[in-house]
């Protein structure tokens, strides 16, 4: 059974390159994605989490790079086996704390490396080599913390605001090319890499459950908004972030 | 495609007003394409019913309705049954410059634009008929940001939507209940071309939007998406679908 609207919402035929694949939102968004039919071009740091990663993908052809995309070489590296991208995802991160007045150079270095500049030269890179199709779509993860303020999270808010930036910017560069360029903005989910077990002593994680009148999201709410943002349906939406809080507000 | 898919509609029961032209019209065809049982309101029956013959599926309901009447209102609430979606789409569109708004010019728009879909809402709460995990839709407009010339009261009512949908969404959460806006740039609907008669060209429009002028669809899909189990963690919120119109623009100075 296919329709319009069933096609407008189907990854059959595209192939999706997922950074960050190796663990959280990246493998859940790279999970979804081969079930919705793409063929995947998964990339992450640790080859053997990459590997179950990769493990759990529906369907066949898929690729898997290891990769530090903090590396250029890493990056060309990457490039060279990414031809034909109908959709990027840049999911890689990982979160770290300071206070400003306690900023380390060396920290808000590693942030940058990390949450700004690795996604924003792949891209670059991977525009410049023409391995971004027509029609294609871009997806950057946020956080809410790209719109709003919370002690702590200065660098890491600092970079994924940098990355709206990119987004308004590029989403009219590649508009004559009808490439699209979006952001996703989760409030919290509890992944244990950054949050820890989920459970009643978890004090940060309850906290944070209260002030969400929905509750805390699942990685696969979040890959549901990612497969949204790269299938045809989303073909009009550029530029603009698409807020996932369970009704927090930024 | 199987169950357990979280963007079918199937199994859900949908009320889509303003459906018998634009983004309303396509809203109720695109959710029956994903399986959706619909519930058609809109005020012309002879186009609400040729919305009807073009749905997928089966056992869909129409009610022809003036939704500006209280008491069409309050029978789209009886009529309608249970429903697990709204969609808000009924809206009108008339342009005067501020200096010649009148009391009846604001009580026309803010009748259609912003009394009718709260008041809706209102009546569908208070006999229950929203299902826990429904989603209720409004669509706004970017104008609501924009405010592009002699659109004054059309921009505030739109904006209004806003504001009652960030209160709406707390007060159903209890329930399960979602509640969002979409607000899309220049579509191609009746609506955008009824304006141009008045002096615009859709040409014009089509230029200042990067990805050029928008399809009904590209609106009625962003409503699957709202309306689906996909998007259960999102609610009180406003999504722009505009073709990048406003990307240039700092809508949030």
């Amino acid at each position: 059974m296919s329709n319009p609207a069933h096609k407008a919402f189907s990854l059959e035929g595209k192939t999706i390159l997922v950074t960050g694949a190796s663990s959280g939102l990246g493998r859940q968004i790279a999970i979804s994605c081969a079930h919705r039919g793409a063929r995947l071009v998964v990339t992450g740091r640790d080859a053997m989490r990459l590997q179950e990663t990769h493990d759990q993908l529906k369907g066949a052809g898929h690729v898997q790079v290891t990769a530090d995309l903090t590396s250029s070489d890493d990056r060309e590296r990457l490039a060279q086996v990414s031809d034909n991208i109908d959709g990027l995802v840049l999911c890689m991160g990982g979160q770290m704390l300071s206070p400003i007045r306690q900023l380390k150079e060396a920290l808000m270095t590693a942030m940058y490396r990390t949450h700004f500049l690795a996604p924003v030269m792949l891209t670059q890179r991977l525009l410049q080599a023409n391995c971004i199709n027509k029609n294609g779509s871009i997806v950057f993860m946020l956080s809410t913390a790209a719109h709003i303020g919370t002690r702590g999270v200065g660098p890491y808010s600092a970079m994924k605001s940098g990355l709206l930036g990119i987004i308004r910017c590029l989403a009219i560069e590649l508009a004559p090319r009808k490439v699209r360029v979006n952001g996703i903005s989760p409030s919290v989910v509890p992944t244990p890499q950054l949050w820890g077990e989920d459970n009643e002593q978890n004090e940060p994680l309850n906290k944070e459950r209260a002030r969400h009148p929905l509750g805390l999201g699942t990685p696969q709410d979040v890959a549901n908004g990612a497969v949204y943002l790269l299938a045809d349906a989303s073909r009009w939406v550029t530029g603009t972030s698409l807020v996932m809080d369970g009704g927090a507000v930024l | 495609m199987s169950t357990g898919d979280p963007f079918s509609l199937a199994g859900k029961r949908i009320l889509v007003t303003g459906a018998s032209s634009g983004i309303g019209r396509q809203t109720a065809i695109s959710c029956a394409q994903m399986g959706a049982q619909l519930v058609l309101s809109g005020r012309h029956a002879e186009r609400l019913a040729a919305t009807c013959a073009e749905l997928e599926g089966e056992g869909h309901t129409q009610i022809v309705a003036d939704l500006t009447r209280q008491e069409d209102i309050d029978r789209v609430v009886d009529e309608s049954g249970p429903l697990n979606g709204v969609v808000h789409a009924a809206g009108i569109s008339k342009l005067a410059p501020f200096r010649l708004i009148s009391r009846a010019h604001l009580d026309e728009i803010f009748s259609g634009n912003v009394y009718a879909p709260i008041l809706l809402t209102k009546g569908l709460l208070a006999k229950k008929r929203i299902a826990a995990q429904g989603s209720i839709l409004f669509i706004s407009a970017l104008a609501s940001h924009v405010g592009p010339v002699a659109s004054g009261v059309y921009s505030a009512s739109k904006a209004a939507l806003l504001g009652a949908m960030r209160t709406l969404a707390l007060d159903v959460v209890k329930q399960g209940i979602r509640a969002n806006c979409i607000a899309p740039g220049y579509v191609r609907t009746p609506m955008l071309e009824g304006l141009n008669q008045g002096g615009g060209s859709i040409d014009e429009h089509a230029k200042l939007t990067p990805l050029g002028l928008g399809e009904p669809e590209d609106v009625a899909y962003a409503a699957v998406f709202y309306l689906a189990d996909a998007s259960r963690w999102v609610t009180r919120n406003y999504f722009i679908v505009d073709g990048g119109l406003t990307v240039p623009m700092d809508i949030y100075a």
